[in-house]
This record gives structure tokens, C-alpha cells and sequence, in this order.
């Protein structure tokens, strides 16, 4: 059975979202007997240079809808033009990052169609029938559901850095077919008069190690330890929620529940108490080292190793160490 | 001309304070049920586009069991105008596709000269963020979601700030559209002429009849997806502890796991 899998491929100024990376690595590893297309929405600016890389994906298929109306991503004109195309393309399964921007356009895709859509997933599996078995946290990370949707395509989003990005040698290169439709009446009647980009969410994909910071750290000159920390081990500098909200941090290196998911190799929490939102975020690290004053804090049942010991005193010693 | 302002809003248990029943399910009794804080937030942007706005008038509407007329009353005494409620058993087990379906068509049948559609960003148990853009899907409007703040308002157009994990923007949309308010810590304390305004409030009650609604398209019937299973995050990790031991012993073991990892990888 050839299981037929559409991933929504995002370009953010000429450049392939991440995401969008870790959805088709997860795919081709984990969904057997499928084939595995994309499909790229932009202006001519915009696709043109990203289409060196877009031709790397190593998807078995890539349709890209160019057009200068589609310069600023509007929720409403990206999941028109999408329907468009699903109306002409058959599909079992259809993924999309759940970034910001495909927050927006899923639901409008999904209700214009009118298909199941599962958000913000975290995990993803295909059964031998080939339904898309979706499973994403509620309740704040409190309970886990897995959602099966009885239209097609099966829908889901997915959470940023929820799944490993394998870099893989593609040595064919990428069908390319583009789709055109017709823009009128569609248009955006939305007018951006400013628009900031964000500093990137760290490139968590490439940390194997990940040095991460919490209440227990204390203050903001504490916290200077762990990016030292991070710098010496050639590891990424990650802070809980909390102790973003103090301001030892910024909101860009935040991992949890409303911050990134991560998946290192490695992740060592110091001073972190664990609640469920932030272990959310970490729960595809492959192994947990958690470093806590209090033997009773969750994150100590929720590690692979638990070690009782001051975290501050602890990032002194391991520094001092180092820089010998 | 009175501007017309739809506030949609949900139900949510109080996830403060959930208990698991033996099965790894929610213990649903006792669950105290409050307005979704987004929703709050909501309301009181709703409020402000009144004050900028004079003659607007908030409508706010919910679709659940008649106990969600609580939540509808003490929407009336934070400021809302009138109050809906969408109540039917065909209605229950509605996903957000559903739910998108039922208050879209609750707007097109009686507010279809409507000015602006006001959500919370997303529900508190679910969130999902989907409804608000389902439904400005089936209404064919603008959204804009992930707002934080309004610049400007007045009877033509109004400007948004829309704050996102990944940009900043400033939107200028003129009517009707929709939008998705993020700020939850809101908090609106009614005072006794709010109190008194909602229990003299009639609370109009309408049915899937009555909002036209196709009874295929609703309800479990019409609703897509399906919970197959739901379950507490398992925790499969060893959980060794290392207790008394010296900062100095710990930190060899540290730097010992950190090169077991990078020799892995060669």
C-alpha cells in the first residue's frame, strides 16, 4: 500500500523553516511504504532563493505556487491557494509546522476543506490501515491524547523541535512541478504597516547538548554561568519559564510548553524544578541529567539521573574545572 | 450606526486544579468550571473598543450545557451587552471543526452585519488556538490573531499589534474581521451595577434549528476527529540518584557523561 504524504514546506525570506525539516526527517524515517511530497506557497523573491535548498529535501515530489500577491504570509490567500491544490491532489496525510504562521493557516485549511486537524502535535505515527495516529499534549502537558481523524487528508501540525533533524546525503534531485491557480478575489485586505522579525528560536536542532537554567540559579548574574557553561562545553544555553519570567533569560532560548521542544543527545538541568509544561518540552531528549538542591522537585523522578546537590556551587566547580 | 461586536467564549474546567480519577482520566466531578482566561481578555478588549467606539454594542455568545449560563451572566456583569447561548444535545461532542460550524453559523443567521469577532487566543484545556480561524474561515473574513494591543480604533479601521514567537507586526484591517486576543493575566472584577445588570439579564437560548445549523455538520456526526486514546505522560527514564556526594565528584561525573555523549557520536 503506498501511503501518499503531503508536507507544507515554509520559507521565511528565502529561507526553508526548520520545522518543516524535522516533519519530512520524522516522515521518511517513520512512515513506511509512503511517498512523500511538499508543497511551497511564495512570491518569486522568496522561492528563488530558496530553491537550492528546497531541491535537498529529498522529497519524492516538491509543487511550489508562486506569485508576487504571495510576498507577506496571510492566513486567509495561503489556505485558499492550498485548498485550490488539495481539490487536485489526493492525499492520505498533510503535515504543516505549527509555527506561528501555520497556526494561522491549518485552521482555515482544515475548515475550508472541511477535514479533521490535530494541533501542535508531538508525536506521530502512521497504522497499518495508513490513518495518522496524532498524538499532542492538553492541559497544559498534564495528559497526552492521540487523535484519529476520520476525513482525508489526515491533518496535523507539529510542534517546532518535537522531532530530530537528520541530515541525510540526497543524491537525486527533487522533482519540481509548479501549480498555478487563479488569485482573483483573492487577495489580502490586510495592510502590515511594520513588521519585525524575531531573533531565530536557538538552532536547537544541531545542539547535542543542551545546559539549561531555572528558579534554582537564583539570579541573573548567577545565570551568567550557564551560557559560560554552555560556551565551554560547546553546548546550547536553554532557561525554564521561570526563569525567563525573572529576566535572567531571553524568551528565544525558553523550553517548555510555551517555549521550544527540544531533543538533544544531553540535557542538563540545573536548578530546574520541572513542572510538567517544561518537561514537556524535553520529552524527546534522549537522556536527562537534572540538577536540584531539593530531592522532592520533579524533575528529579522525571530524569534519568537525579543529583542532589546545589546547582550554583555545581556550575563554579564544573567551570573552574574546565578553564584549567 | 451601532457597531456590532461578537465575543466568543469557552468554558474550561479550572486546570488549577484537576484530580485524576485511578484510570489516568480527569476526575470531572467537583471540577469547578470558569470563563477561559484568554476570554477574559477578550472581554475587556471588547470593552475597550466601546470606549473608542461609542455606540458599539458586545454580544457574547458560547456554545455548551445550560450551565454555561453562568459563565454568560458573568460575562454581562464584566460588560458585555447581551448574551448567547447555544444549547442543544445534537451539539455535544462537537470538535473545534464543529464548534467553528455552530458559532459561524450562529453569527450568519443573527449578526450578519456584524463588525468585529473578538476570541481568546486559544482554550486553556485544549489549546489548540483553531476555532477562532475555523470560523473566520466559514465567515470568509480576515483574522488576526496572537493581538497584544490596539493602536488604533475608530468606525472604519482599526490597527493591531500582533506578537508572535517568531515577528511584530502592525496590521491595519478594516470591517468586518476577526481577532484573537493573547493576553490571559487579564482579570475583570465586576461591580454591583454588573452584578445586578446580569441577574436581570434574559439569556437568549437558541438551538441547532434555529441557528440553521445542517445536523451533519454537527456534534459528533460532524466532527472529524476522535480522542483514541488519551493517557498521563509516561515517565520510562531510570531515574538513578546521586545523593551526598562532593561538588568535586560530581562535576567528573558531568564532564564524564558530557564526553560519553560526543564519543557516541564518532
Amino acid at each position: 500500500m503506498n501511503n501518499r504524504v503531503l508536507i507544507y514546506i515554509e520559507v521565511n525570506n528565502g529561507v526553508v523553516a526548520r520545522v518543516s525539516k524535522e516533519i519530512i526527517s520524522h516522515a521518511k524515517q517513520n512512515f513506511l511504504q509512503s511517498s512523500i511530497d511538499g508543497i511551497v506557497l511564495g512570491d518569486e523573491q522568496s522561492i528563488d532563493s530558496a530553491l537550492f535548498d528546497l531541491k535537498q529535501l529529498g522529497l519524492n515530489k516538491l509543487y511550489i505556487i508562486k506569485d508576487n500577491l504571495l510576498d507577506m504570509t496571510n492566513a486567509k490567500v495561503y489556505a485558499n491557494a492550498l485548498s485550490v491544490f488539495l481539490e487536485n491532489n489526493q492525499y492520505d496525510v498533510l503535515l504543516m509546522g505549527a509555527t506561528s504562521d501555520g497556526r494561522d493557516i491549518a485552521p482555515r485549511l482544515a475548515s475550508k476543506q472541511d477535514i479533521g486537524l490535530t494541533a501542535d502535535c508531538t508525536g506521530l505515527e502512521v497504522d497499518e490501515n495508513g490513518n495518522l495516529l496524532a498524538t499532542r499534549p492538553t492541559y497544559g502537558g498534564q495528559l497526552m491524547a492521540t487523535i484519529v481523524s476520520k476525513t482525508k487528508p489526515n491533518f496535523a501540525t507539529v510542534r517546532p523541535g518535537a522531532f530530530k533533524y537528520l541530515q541525510q546525503s540526497c543524491n537525486n534531485e527533487t522533482e519540481i512541478e509548479y501549480f498555478s491557480l487563479s488569485f482573483d478575489g483573492l487577495c489580502s485586505l490586510l495592510e502590515v504597516l511594520y513588521s519585525e522579525n524575531k531573533p531565530a528560536a536557538e538552532d536547537w536542532t544541531c545542539s547535542e547538548i543542551i545546559v539549561a537554567g531555572g528558579l534554582g540559579i537564583q539570579n541573573k548574574e548567577n545565570f551568567n554561568l550557564i551560557y559560560k557553561l554552555a560556551d565551554l562545553l560547546g553546548a546550547k544555553p536553554a532557561a525554564s519559564r521561570a526563569a525567563v519570567e525573572q529576566g535572567w533569560a531571553e524568551q528565544s532560548i525558553q523550553v517548555g510548553q510555551t517555549g521550544n521542544s527540544v531533543s538533544p543527545k544531553l540535557y542538563i538541568a540545573f536548578g530546574i524544578s520541572g513542572a510538567m509544561q517544561h518537561m514537556t518540552g524535553i520529552t524527546n531528549a534522549d537522556k536527562i541529567v537534572a540538577i536540584n538542591i531539593n530531592k522532592d522537585a520533579p524533575i528529579m523522578s522525571g530524569a534519568d539521573i537525579a543529583i542532589e546537590c546545589d546547582a550554583v556551587s555545581l556550575l563554579h566547580t564544573l567551570i573552574g574545572k574546565l578553564s584549567d | 450606526m451601532t457597531f456590532k461586536i461578537v465575543v466568543c467564549i469557552k468554558q474550561v474546567p479550572d486546570t488549577n486544579d484537576i484530580k485524576w480519577t485511578e484510570h489516568n482520566t480527569i476526575q470531572r466531578e467537583g471540577l469547578d468550571s470558569v470563563i477561559n482566561p484568554y476570554d477574559i481578555g477578550a472581554i475587556q478588549l471588547a470593552k475597550n473598543f466601546k470606549y473608542l467606539i461609542p455606540d458599539s454594542e458586545i454580544t457574547v455568545v458560547t456554545m455548551g450545557p445550560n450551565q454555561a449560563i453562568d459563565a454568560l451572566k458573568t460575562a454581562v456583569a464584566m460588560g458585555c451587552d447581551d448574551a448567547v447561548l447555544l444549547s442543544d444535545k445534537r451539539f455535544s461532542g462537537s470538535d473545534t471543526l464543529a464548534t467553528a460550524y455552530c458559532l459561524s453559523q450562529y453569527i450568519k443567521t443573527f449578526v450578519p452585519d456584524f463588525d468585529l469577532i473578538i476570541c481568546g487566543q486559544q482554550a486553556v484545556d485544549g489549546d489548540t488556538a483553531q476555532t477562532p480561524s475555523s470560523m473566520a474561515q466559514k465567515l470568509n473574513i480576515e483574522q488576526i490573531t496572537n493581538v497584544i494591543a490596539i493602536k488604533e480604533a475608530n468606525n472604519d479601521f482599526s490597527v493591531c499589534i500582533k506578537d508572535t514567537n517568531d515577528y511584530k507586526q502592525e496590521i491595519k484591517a478594516s470591517y468586518p474581521f476577526l481577532m484573537a486576543f493573547s493576553q490571559r493575566d487579564i482579570d475583570i472584577i465586576p461591580d454591583i451595577n454588573g452584578y445586578i445588570k446580569a441577574q436581570n439579564k434574559t439569556i437568549t437560548v437558541l438551538n441547532a434549528d434555529d441557528i440553521k445549523a445542517d445536523t451533519d455538520s454537527i456534534g459528533i456526526k460532524g466532527s472529524p476527529t476522535q480522542v483514541r486514546k488519551a493517557f498521563r505522560p509516561l515517565n520510562n527514564r531510570e531515574s538513578i540518584r546521586i545523593e551526598n556526594e562532593s561538588v568535586q565528584n560530581i562535576a567528573d561525573f558531568i564532564v564524564n557523561e558530557v564526553n560519553k555523549c560526543r564519543t557516541a557520536d564518532e
